[in-house]
């Protein structure tokens, strides 16, 4: 029996908006109000998205995200600073309960079951790629697809990014990339580390064909049976709520 | 400002920011790529060490009962990583 999922298709976003319908569909979900959640978004304008524990100053380049018109935005989960571009990447997240026996409790257990939806969709697209313990989803070494778990309100959100295209300019130049890092994997150069579906592939791919893939590699590795819905009026509600934290001066610069 | 950055093997990246005055920490804050659950820990640990002296094996100690009570959750860093930037921005 496949696994019902609700499905929310692509549609593009500010970033405060898509950080809080990710968490507002994680509170409705862990009171089971909602369903397991599948949805698939992109960003615009394009926003430098920092991990709950990062501090601005450490991360950032003010200069060149006001040169570029970019956001700034905080996650309530983990981990790295991501560039979500609106012309290079689309972006995921599943929520299911806590509890759910799919879901490990171990977090390198987790995040191999949830990232496997990404491996899938490459494999949909001819690429042989692997998950990458922590959080990383990887093609010949270099990480394509990054990702981020937190358990909140009774339920889990995993939510990551897919790169598709990647403007070195851009990234390198609002990320500052950390020298003790860069040590620990011996590599010289930041570029090195990633890797884009437009790369792999040696051609131009449109974001409707990555968006198929990810459906497809979705429903594979989760064996799941995806059923186009929308938000409730709940969660659309917590989704204003949230929202203004998540624009706040406060929240993005907690650290 | 003391600081220092640690680059966990086959985990995450911490770095430490503290400031000590008279022996005592003035300042403390933590920051890094790693994960944690409730993520409030991170904040009350902060505050708890506050006050506290600067004497590195009372803040390993310190930092790990911390994370032993609290059953904190955490992936890319354990509670000896912590206490480790913290101790190492103190002697930076």
């Amino acid at each position: 029996m496949p696994n019902p999922f609700r499905f929310l298709d692509l549609k593009v976003n500010d970033a405060y908006t898509n950080m809080a319908m990710d968490e507002a569909m994680t509170k409705a979900r862990g009171e089971g109000k909602v369903p397991d959640t599948l949805r698939f978004y992109m960003w615009k304008p394009s926003a430098v998205t920092l991990g709950y524990f990062l501090s601005v100053e450490d991360e950032v380049n003010p200069e060149a995200l006001n040169r570029f018109g970019f956001n700034l935005n905080r996650r309530i989960s983990g981990g790295g600073a991501v560039l979500n571009s609106e012309k290079g990447e689309i972006t995921y997240s599943v929520v299911l309960k806590e509890d759910d026996p799919r879901v490990s409790t171990d977090p390198v257990e987790s995040y191999h079951y949830l990232c496997q939806g990404i491996v899938e969709a490459l494999d949909v697209l001819g690429i042989k790629a692997e998950f990458k313990p922590i959080n990383d989803v990887i093609v010949a070494g270099k990480k394509v697809s990054g990702n981020a778990q937190i358990r909140r309100y009774g339920a889990v959100l995993h939510h990551g990014t897919l790169l598709v295209d990647f403007d070195a300019r851009e990234m390198f130049g609002v990320l500052k990339i950390s020298k003790e890092k860069l040590s620990d994997k011996m590599i010289q150069q930041a570029e090195d580390r990633v890797t884009t579906i437009r790369r792999l592939l040696g051609r131009q791919i449109s974001f409707p064909e990555v968006r198929d893939a990810l459906e497809e590699g979705y429903r594979r590795a989760l064996d799941a049976e995806l059923v186009e819905g929308e938000l409730t009026p709940y969660e659309e509600a917590l989704v204003k709520q949230f929202r203004t934290r998540y624009a706040s001066r406060e929240w993005i610069h907690r650290r | 400002m003391k600081r220092f950055e640690y680059k966990v093997p086959g985990g995450k990246l911490l770095r430490a920011k503290i400031e000590v005055e008279g022996e005592k920490i003035k300042f403390l804050q933590l920051t890094g790529d790693f994960f944690m659950e409730p993520e409030t820990d991170l904040e009350e640990l902060e505050a708890q060490l506050l006050g506290s002296r600067a004497e590195p094996a009372l803040i390993e100690v310190a930092v790990k009962d911390f994370f032993t009570r609290r059953k904190t959750r955490m992936a890319g860093a354990s509670p000896a990583d912590f206490a480790h930037v913290i101790n190492q921005a103190l002697r930076a």
